[in-house]
């Protein structure tokens, strides 16, 4: 199923989540490593692949909410209020993360009057006129603050995920996952283990 | 001779050995490039730099441009930049602070412009460079544009690891604006 329905997530709410997943874990290690490489032209190139990417997680999760606002996510599970709050909080403020992190990145490269082509096929404008230090330094303390405040709020969504899953042996995690007819025919395609 | 009396025919010999001299009006006058970087333009200028020109359209003969630069004062408008060009994988200011650009001829090409042939020493090496002279009297005063389109790598300016031209273009256009004033 393509769309959600009221006990499980729809396959394209499951490729964004699943794939906005995997590139953000792929942009905090580019991130990470990359400010500590010297000034060479890998790292020119480095930091191009990370602006990238960033702004292919924007664009996804632009598509996401839209997605997200055409429909219905699935029913909640019973679960006592707090966890409930817990995790519409969580669930919320993840969404504010991923739009604000690279939001921040692309204001940062702006504001530092830096290049911005996505993976070297087209120009992406700038936020600003140019130069402006202020805003420059102001972005890039938000870029980082914003990530590890994004780290955190992940481990705790994965905790609890598991937690779900193995703890309350509930439907939280697996209405995330393809369905078990579809987990074979990927396990005979390859696609999983 | 007397001393003062070579002096003073020192004094007037430039006077009657060169075309008109002027002074460049250092707040008017802008010295600029343009580059490309990952696939970008971007401009850069110069904030320190010496003209001495001797120009009268008239007398191109007797005309001379004498230009010294100070490389340490480039500003691309991007902190990062700024901080690498005067490196030495880039101008390595610290070995050659200045560069310099004298006029060897005028001529005048077919299609009327005015060219100042001359050689630019930047970065230890010196290379002939054709300017494109243009100049407008304005009341006592005068504007003098030049321009011309250097290959960095003739200067070794990025060699090495940044010699990818398709990271850092190999042709940067100069321009040169300057007020005179008489």
């Amino acid at each position: 199923m393509l769309r959600n329905t009221e006990t499980r997530w729809g396959s394209v709410a499951q490729a964004f989540h699943w794939l906005i997943a995997a590139l953000i874990v792929v942009q905090g290690a580019i991130g990470l490593t990359m400010v500590e490489l010297g000034t060479t032209p890998t790292k020119v190139r480095v930091f191009a692949l990370h602006k990238s990417i960033g702004l292919t997680v924007l664009a996804l999760v632009l598509l996401r909410l839209a997605w997200r606002l055409t429909q219905r996510a699935p029913r909640e599970m019973p679960m006592p209020a707090w966890q409930r709050a817990a995790a519409r909080l969580s669930h919320f403020l993840l969404y504010v993360l991923i739009l604000a992190l690279p939001f921040s990145g692309w204001l940062f490269n702006s504001a530092a009057n830096f290049p911005l082509e996505w993976f070297g096929l087209f120009h992406v404008p700038g936020l600003t006129r140019g130069l402006d230090p202020v805003l420059k330094a102001f972005a890039l303390r938000a870029h980082v603050v914003l990530f590890w405040v994004l780290v955190a709020v992940v481990a705790i969504h994965v905790a609890a995920a598991l937690w779900h899953h193995y703890r309350q042996r509930d439907d939280v995690l697996r209405r995330m996952l393809p369905s078990p007819r579809k987990r074979n025919l990927f396990r005979r395609q390859g696609v999983l283990p | 001779m007397k001393p003062r009396i070579v002096l003073a025919l020192l004094l007037l010999l430039p006077a009657g050995a060169f075309a008109r001299t002027w002074k460049v009006d250092p707040a008017h006058s802008s010295l600029a490039f343009t580059g490309t970087y990952q696939g970008e333009r971007f401009e850069g200028r110069f904030k320190r730099f010496d003209a001495k020109i001797d120009y009268d359209p008239g007398d191109l003969a007797h005309s001379k441009f004498d230009v010294t630069v100070d490389i340490a004062s480039v500003d691309t408008a991007n902190t990062e930049r700024d901080q690498a060009l005067p490196g030495k994988d880039f101008f390595d200011t610290a070995r050659f602070p200045q560069a310099h650009f004298v006029t060897t001829r005028f001529r005048k090409a077919a299609n009327g412009e005015v060219l100042a042939d001359g050689t630019l020493s930047l970065r230890g090496v010196g290379k002939p460079v054709t300017l494109v002279v243009g100049f407008a009297a304005q009341g006592n005063g005068a504007t003098l544009d030049v321009g011309a389109t250097l290959k960095r790598l003739d200067f070794g300016i990025g060699g090495g690891d940044w010699a990818d031209t398709s990271m850092i273009g190999n042709e940067v256009t100069v321009r040169g604006h300057l007020l005179l004033q008489p």
